[in-house]
């Protein structure tokens, strides 16, 4: 697109990608490694938010169902079944797409709010069942689940932190150029049409329930995958893994990095997480630091930062300044 | 283990503060025209208002009812005037801005009084009927929310009501006969929250004090608000002590984490049943 808004941004990526490659060699220790790879997860984690509630523009505040689908299946099949991993992570990615099928097809008839409410309360539902479920192992007799988790088998050598780091950054790059093909393809047009104005996108004769559901299958297989790529690299399955507060997290690197724009929500996701984790403040605090920063953006961009942008620097080009169409 | 009797009146008590809490959502919804997601932030704020009240002494109902409602008011109205009214026409801002807001005092919570339950003694039983025993705060907390739905009840409809019928109705007639919209907006928003902080500060002897606790009573309000509307204030009352009894007998015959799912599965099972939902709730009607 010539005419696009984010003409510089390609340099900045090229060049914040190779400083992400040249990071590890310039010796960074092992515990900014390990938050740096789980940040390049969480990005992935935000870009599959954005999919659905920023492209397709249905709010979910149930996100972390997929992830935590994902996260369970790769340490039940393992641990319990015995499963090899990747075999364990294939069906782990199954079930997170069909649980993205099942809730778009839920949330298919319903709007704006409505969406919203309906994934809260699943995922609501889906943390408090797995806090309380136990399983317990059929050798030596432990109980796994809840708050303390259930171990991922990983069989073989354990990945080496260098060797994790770098096939999370290929993850994070390949899936995020997946993302924003998907997101200028047909059906990613159709879920720009879905989030303008779902009245005219029916009018135009778009079938509006069948590309809701496809947009929560792709972005729950997304937010599986990362989930996927987040149990290989944890060693653990918790309850946390399906939260609230994981789910409003998703939320909240969208509304910071520019809705519906795939690559602000990633590039949030990574230097949010980066920052906040990598200073070392406890757990409390960063979910309050996301919270104030999801306020404060919201207030001064409720139309989401690039929306907003984009809007003043329309109105500073026409000639009365101000009258824009008022939306 | 209590038995049965008790359940019911327990949950009869407490499902008459849960209506409190309702009332004060479906206003918001009716007059803000919003779903308010960090309604139960309020609940838990009065009920660590009672809570700390209790500790430095002060244990009667009314004191705490009084503090947590101040306090409430005026935090529900500076989140009302500065950040729901500007943000209001974009459904993704108010969604996850308020849950934001609940999820930033949740924290709070947490730094402040620390992740674990806390409780208020009930104090002695005040009467014992067939093996049911009545506790002073128990029936202080039932008059007193049978009290306010009344005043709210008879507040709609009579003539000083009218300004919150007419903005629920039509806005625009209301900005044109010379209503100040927006101030009611946020009044009202500071009311409601103001009520379920006084919900929260009547339950907080009943219930385990922990910074998650809003979260049962906003999906029960929910719940409420989805299947009733806003002017049927008694419908309100009746339907929330049914929730209630149901929540407690649930919890009393399933595990105690049953009920949350239960009530949870409800609202699965009423947005799934009427996809067009609430009419009020849509601001920008899509048919």
């Amino acid at each position: 697109m010539k005419t696009s808004p984010y003409g510089k941004i390609p340099g900045a990526l090229a060049a914040g990608a190779g400083v992400l490659l040249l990071l590890p060699l310039a010796g960074i220790d092992a515990f900014f490694l390990d938050v740096l790879t789980l940040g390049f997860l969480v990005a992935v984690y935000a870009g599959s938010w954005d999919i659905v509630g920023g492209l397709a523009g249905q709010v979910s505040l149930g996100h972390a169902l997929f992830f935590g689908a994902a996260t369970y299946a790769c340490a039940l099949l393992t641990s319990l079944a015995g499963w090899p991993f990747p075999l364990a992570a294939g069906a782990a990615l199954l079930l997170s797409t069909a649980a993205g099928a099942a809730v778009g097809t839920l949330s298919a008839p319903l709007k704006g709010p409505f969406v919203a409410l309906l994934t809260l309360v699943l995922g609501e539902a889906a943390h408090e069942f797995f806090l309380g479920q136990m399983f317990f192992s059929p050798r030596g007799g432990y109980s796994w689940g809840g708050e303390g988790g259930i171990p991922v088998l990983l069989r073989g050598q354990p990945l080496s932190p260098w060797a994790a780091y770098y096939s999370a950054l290929a993850f994070l790059v390949l899936s995020t150029w997946l993302m924003l093909r998907i997101a200028r393809s047909e059906e990613g047009l159709f879920w720009t049409a879905l989030s303008g104005s779902e009245l005219s996108a029916r009018a135009s004769g778009v079938d509006i329930q069948k590309h809701k559901r496809r947009a929560f299958m792709v972005g729950a297989a997304l937010a599986g995958a990362a989930g996927v790529g987040f149990a290989a690299c944890v060693g653990r399955a918790t309850a946390d893994d399906f939260s609230l507060e994981l789910s409003f997290q998703a939320a909240t690197f969208a509304a910071v990095g520019g809705r519906g724009t795939i690559v602000g929500p990633v590039l949030s996701a990574l230097v949010l997480h980066s920052l906040l984790q990598g200073t070392g403040i406890p757990p409390a605090g960063r979910v309050l630091l996301y919270a104030l920063a999801l306020l404060v953006t919201l207030r001064f961009f409720p139309g989401g930062v690039a929306g907003t942008l984009r809007e003043r620097a329309r109105s500073r080009r026409m000639v009365l300044p101000g009258k824009g169409e008022g939306r | 283990m209590p038995p049965l009797a008790q359940v019911l009146v327990d949950g009869v008590f407490t499902g008459a503060s849960y209506a409190l809490m309702a009332a004060g959502l479906a206003l918001i919804l009716g007059v803000v025209k919003v779903i308010n997601l960090s309604h139960g932030a309020f609940f838990t704020l009065g009920a660590y208002v009672a809570y700390v009240l209790d500790s430095k002494g002060v244990g009667h109902p009314v004191a705490a009812v009084f503090m947590a409602a101040g306090i409430a008011f005026t935090f529900g109205v500076f989140l009302g005037k500065s950040f729901i009214n500007p943000v209001r026409s974009h459904p993704f801002s108010v969604a996850v801005g308020s849950l934001g807001f609940a999820i930033l005092s949740e924290q709070a919570a947490q730094m402040l009084w620390g992740p674990h339950p806390l409780s208020i003694d009930m104090g002695l039983p005040w009467a014992t009927l067939h093996g049911v025993t009545l506790r002073r705060w128990g029936v202080i907390s039932f008059l007193l929310s049978l009290g306010l739905i009344g005043g709210l009840s008879l507040f709609l409809s009579r003539p000083w009501g009218l300004p919150l019928k007419l903005i629920a109705e039509d806005e625009e007639i209301a900005g044109s006969v010379g209503m100040d919209v927006e101030k009611i907006r946020y009044l009202t928003f500071g009311a409601a929250s103001a009520v379920a902080a006084i919900a929260g500060a009547l339950l907080a002897p009943a219930a385990a004090i922990t910074p998650t606790m809003g979260r049962v009573p906003l999906i029960l309000s929910l719940i409420v608000v989805i299947a009733s509307g806003m002017e049927k204030v008694w419908n309100i009352f009746f339907l929330a002590i049914g929730l209630g009894v149901l929540s407690n007998v649930s919890a009393y015959l399933l595990a105690p984490g049953g009920s949350y799912l239960l009530l949870l599965g409800i609202v699965v099972l009423l947005l799934v049943a009427r996809p067009s939902g609430l009419s009020v709730a849509a601001p920008g009607r899509d048919y």
